[in-house]
């Protein structure tokens, strides 16, 4: 009955872990954020805890990974290394947990073998536990980052993403598992990663006592979403069934769609005479009690959906991405299609891809397809470059059957059967030049980079530039609580805010009057520290676009039929397939813009010639900005 | 009616001069182009009038000023630093007018603005010279001359317009073959620069500090001194701070520079104000430069340790008076530290901010402090002029005690709006060797670090910087 802490070893821990008479809880803070709150919880909010989450005495809090990363630098400005490095001074014996995609990382696509292997070496230094999971739960995957993770010395958590129907049976995942321990060996963590909270507490009891059964000595971690609303049942289940290790976070934030409450598993399984192995309840108490007035900051990042969704079992949308798609239903002025999309049109998506798991990267997969499928009318019709690499198994082999004939048909032509012998088959990623890189970065920032600074750019190139571009001229804004960083329709005049500093200096700030100069600039007088100061803000001209007017979506068809390809809706330029000068074909792929991890091709509508490209590629496009420009042959 | 003044200059001497002149119960009569329309000496002058539209053009026009001031009454002119304050055919054109001409008489500016008869007047007077030539012969006979005289006192050795001044015309040659390439070069531009080619050779005095007298005159010829001042750092032999008295002078050497000062001062017959320049050696030779016949702008910092308004006794003096007191009555108490605060990016060659709107004006107070400016929060700054904003003095006890009260008071200094040398003076007041008052001509030259600033860099600047786009712009941009 003893707390794991930092300190121990990985061997210890696990031995630890194996003598346990009771289970250890996981805080899932970051998949909280993730999932209720589309990753926004700050890094101030999380250090208001920290002092009583450390004492709460959790296996390991789970703060990183997952799309975390890319959201911390692109909307929460915060270095996840230093974000580790400030957590890690504040709770010195709790172990730290990350959520790895395998070959995706932490991205939405696979990344070279080099890069992942220099991207777990840096986050390894800061993190203990590292959960890694496939979408395909293809374990070759993992590897890599199992390899590294072992090298380090660092504990692997690998995991088996769950789902429901009849090819999720008991045999199939203790299968899965000996293919994982069959790479792994036995010094694991293994994870059921139940990232929907998909079924019944008995269907979860059941498959913790097939592993448990085949494998007696396997510590099992056990991972679910609240979206039904019966996350606690499961947890009851599994470990009533021999899970070790379970998943909750804390009360005053758990919302939705994320995990349940620490405390109600404490309570819920303290009756079943099972002990909560290190917690000390005063702590989780306090942890939620400290940052509870914090929420109310957050309540814009919050699901337009409100209430629990029982009917997960029907779409399985994983709770991680319930936030994003409702975003996107509500800003795509969709959500009164959402019954017919989450309960009629994923569920026949899914079984006809296949009926693997709805996860990062496949449940965008499933949800764009789905969306497309509703919206536009003809099913399958314009099927994105994800899933055409899905249906040529480049993610990795399907596990249960491959989606039928039509939909291959639908997506590459009557000679779809040979675009498959041809292209198919995983995809693997030569390694890049990563000194190249880093020497493309040292010029981007005009200085040499740091190591984790190169390993942030390569997960999100453009991303990080801008990233480090905000850093040089905003400094370390984490020092700023949600109620001034995320503050909507600006401060009152004459209110005043105090915050220490990076370096601890305390400084006081008050909102002065703004006066708007004839060129459109506005001053803001702002009091810095009882010294009077102006912020000479410049009209707002939006970076990177290169189109003034919004164009309707007629408007921007009509175009395209005269050879002037615009952005059919927002997103960044993924590639741009042509140069100037080069002869096009109606029906050809001119450029890729991607939104919401998912990339999608354009086409030229007409025959002729690339005469002007006005975009480029990592650029921010609206609806509507210019793409390129495409001469139409004269007809003869 | 009172006696009107009038001052024939712009900015922040035109109001120091004024106050004196409202303080001797006359009336202050101001001059101004159109660009210095808005320019408070306009407004702090009893009268102002318009004189053209410039720019400098006006103020640099004989006939408009003693036009203006005939018909305004004036019965004399101030003409401050600058524009036509050394120019002796304006002091003649007072004089001629009926005009007083407050400074020396048009004959001593005269043969005091000519470097080579000044040194010829100061040589005869045995007031010890850095070793030169006379005017060098036209063409290839007097490159021979100077080359001869390189190798006498060694390189480097300086190469001046004889009608130069002000730090310009001069150059620095290391070798003789430099010599014999900007000979030339020299000639042709002192020839479109002053309407003169002469020029002169002087020996380089290395790292020498940069030491001055003022002195005061009266029409007997009676003849003190207020003591020196150190105006060691420069930039491209432009001064930037002046320091009094001159820092780590031992009492003997001070006292014998000042009485070598008044020397000169008299062997020229010189009356009124003025300042004797020297370069002060390493081993304590000093050598004359020059005598400038004018207002300071770094006549406060002597009037800060002296107690002595030099400006006011200037007009005195002019008017007739005679000096009341004595050199024995002159007491040099604490130290005083001047800074031009300028409108100049220090990290872009000191390139002038001029143009740009002030767009908040704080200035420091209190204890010792002095300022001598002329901007307001609103004002736009011409352009057309030179880039000093305001002169920030500080007097106190002890050299420690003035540099602390010095560096508060920059701390203090909010100007926004254009770029300013306050940052880099923080810099300068922080160094090792400031502090020790441990410096000398070289001092910016050898201390690149003094330009490594980043006004932005507060980590609270940059923060208050994001606060105030969120602020602006309604949301956080950067979290949306």
């Amino acid at each position: 009955m003893i707390r794991i802490t930092e300190k121990m070893t990985p061997r210890a821990v696990l031995d630890t872990l194996r003598r346990a008479d009771g289970y250890y809880i996981t805080n899932t803070a970051r998949d909280m954020s993730q999932s209720d709150y589309k990753n926004r919880i700050l890094l101030h909010t999380d250090l208001m805890a920290a002092e009583a989450r450390e004492e709460a005495g959790y296996f390991s809090l789970e703060i990183t990974g997952g799309a975390s990363i890319h959201v911390d630098i692109l909307r929460k400005q915060v270095d996840p290394f230093l974000k580790l490095k400030l957590l890690r001074e504040q709770m010195p014996d709790t172990m730290f947990q990350t959520l790895c995609r395998g070959v995706n990382l932490f991205g939405y696509r696979p990344y070279p073998q080099n890069v992942i292997r220099l991207t777990v070496r840096e986050f390894a230094k800061y993190v203990d536990v590292w959960r890694t999971f496939d979408f395909m739960n293809h374990v070759p995957n993992m590897e890599a980052v199992f390899e590294e993770v072992a090298k380090a010395g660092k504990i692997n958590e690998p995991c088996i993403c769950f789902s429901t129907g009849p090819e999720h049976t008991d045999a199939f995942y203790v299968k899965k598992v000996r293919e994982i321990l069959d790479v792994t060996g036995t010094e694991i963590i293994l994870c059921i990663k139940n990232h929907g909270g998909l079924g019944t507490p008995k269907r979860i009891g059941e498959l913790v006592n097939a592993i448990k059964q085949a494998y007696p000595e396997l510590i099992i971690h056990y991972h679910g979403h609240n979206t039904d609303g019966n996350d606690i049942g499961r947890i009851q289940a599994a470990v009533l069934n021999g899970a070790t290790i379970v998943d909750a976070s804390d009360h005053s934030f758990t919302g939705f769609y994320g995990p349940p409450p620490v405390l109600t598993v404490i309570q819920t399984l303290k009756d079943y005479g099972k002990t909560a192995i290190g917690i000390n309840e005063e702590a989780v108490i306090r942890s939620s009690d400290v940052i509870r007035d914090q929420r109310q900051y957050y309540g814009q990042f919050e699901a337009q959906i409100k209430g629990f969704m029982p009917t997960v079992q029907i779409h399985k949308l994983p709770g991680g991405a319930m936030g994003s798609s409702l975003e996107q239903a509500s800003k795509g002025g969709f959500l009164d299609k959402m019954p017919d999309i989450l309960h009629k049109e994923l569920p026949k998506v899914q079984k006809e891809l296949g009926n693997w798991w709805s996860v990062t990267p496949g449940s965008q997969i499933l949800w764009t397809t789905a969306v497309a499928n509703v919206l536009e009318g003809e099913r399958y019709g314009n099927p994105s470059g994800d899933l055409k690499n899905l249906l040529l198994g480049k993610y990795g082999p399907f596990p249960f059957y491959q989606p039928a004939d039509w939909i291959y048909e639908k997506a590459f032509g009557p000679d779809w059967k040979i675009v498959l012998e041809r292209d198919g088959g995983v995809e693997v990623i030569d390694d890049i030049d990563i000194d190249k890189e880093r020497e493309t970065l040292t010029s981007k920032l005009a200085k040499e980079p740091t190591e984790q600074q190169l390993v942030i750019y390569l997960q999100h190139p453009n991303d990080a530039v801008n990233f480090f571009k905000f850093e040089e001229k905003f400094g370390q804004s984490y020092v700023l609580p949600p109620s001034i960083f995320l503050r909507q329709g600006g401060f009152h005049l004459g209110e005043t805010m105090v915050f220490r500093d990076h370096n601890g200096k305390e400084h006081l700030i008050e909102i002065g009057p703004s006066q708007e100069d004839e060129d459109g600039r506005t001053n803001v007088y702002l009091n810095v520290d009882h010294y009077q100061r102006t912020y000479i803000i410049e009209p707002e001209v939006r970076e990177g676009t290169t189109c003034q007017a919004t164009l309707s979506k007629d408007e921007i068809v009509k175009l395209a039929k005269t050879g002037d390809i615009r952005a059919p809706f927002g997103g960044n330029v993924y590639d741009i397939s042509v140069e100037t000068g080069q002869d096009v074909t109606a029906g050809d792929q001119v450029a890729i813009l991607e939104a919401m991890k998912m990339q999608t091709p354009v086409i030229s509508e007409v025959t002729g010639k690339v005469v002007d490209i006005a975009t480029e590629i990592g650029q921010a496009l609206k609806p509507g900005d210019k793409i390129l420009l495409i001469e139409p042959m004269e007809d003869d | 009616m009172k006696t009107k003044i009038l001052v024939a200059n712009r900015g922040e001497i035109a109001i120091r001069i004024i106050r004196t002149i409202q303080e001797l119960n006359y009336e202050a009569v101001a001059v101004y182009e159109s660009p210095d329309k808005d320019s408070s000496h306009i407004r702090i002058a009893d009268e102002a009038v318009w004189i053209g539209d410039g720019p400098r053009s006006d103020y640099l026009n004989i006939d408009k000023i003693i036009d203006a001031a005939i018909h305004s009454g004036a019965v004399a002119i101030h003409p401050g630093y600058g524009f036509l304050a050394e120019n002796p055919d304006f002091a003649r054109a007072c004089e001629e007018a009926g005009l007083i001409f407050i400074g020396p008489s048009s004959e001593v500016i005269e043969k005091l603005g000519n470097k080579v008869m000044a040194r010829k007047i100061m040589a005869e007077a045995g007031i010890p010279m850095v070793p030169g030539t006379n005017n060098l012969k036209p063409g290839d006979d007097g490159l021979a001359e100077a080359v001869a005289f390189g190798k006498k006192y060694e390189y480097p050795i300086m190469l001046k317009a004889t009608s130069g001044g002000g730090g310009r015309g001069i150059r620095r040659i290391e070798s003789e073959s430099e010599l014999a390439e900007q000979y030339t070069i020299a000639r042709s531009e002192a020839m479109a620069a002053f309407n003169d080619d002469s020029v002169y050779l002087e020996k380089v005095v290395v790292k020498p500090k940069h030491v001055e007298v003022q002195i005061i005159a009266d029409k007997t010829g009676k003849t003190i001194h207020l003591g020196t001042r150190d105006c060691s750092i420069q930039r491209r032999n432009q001064k930037l701070i002046e320091i009094a008295p001159a820092f780590q002078l031992s009492p003997e050497l001070s006292e014998k520079i000042c009485l070598t000062a008044i020397q000169a001062a008299q062997a020229a017959d010189y009356f009124n104000a003025g300042t004797v320049e020297f370069l002060l050696d390493k081993d304590n030779s000093f050598y004359f430069m020059e005598i400038n016949t004018r207002l300071q702008v770094e006549h406060t910092v002597t009037e800060m340790i002296t107690g002595i308004d030099i400006v006011r006794t200037q007009i005195k003096l002019a008017m007739g008076k005679e000096l009341l007191f004595g050199q024995e009555h002159v007491q040099l108490r604490g130290h005083a530290i001047e800074m031009r605060i300028n409108a100049e990016d220090p990290q872009n060659n000191f390139m002038p901010e001029g143009g740009k709107t002030i767009t908040v004006y704080h200035s420091p107070g209190g204890y010792g402090v002095r300022l001598d400016g002329f901007c307001y929060q609103g004002f736009t700054i011409p352009e057309a002029y030179d880039s000093l904003l305001v002169k920030l003095t500080v007097f106190g006890w002890s050299w420690n005690e003035t540099v602390d009260r010095l560096k508060r008071c920059l701390h203090n200094f909010v100007i926004t709006g254009p770029k300013t040398t306050i940052p880099f003076y923080l810099n300068l007041t922080n160094h090792p060797d400031f502090k020790k008052g441990q410096f000398d001509t070289s001092f910016l030259d050898e201390n690149e670090q003094l330009f490594e600033y980043d006004e932005q860099a507060s980590e609270v600047n940059k923060l208050a910087r994001l606060i105030a786009e969120i602020h602006q712009k309604k949301q956080n941009t950067y979290a949306a």
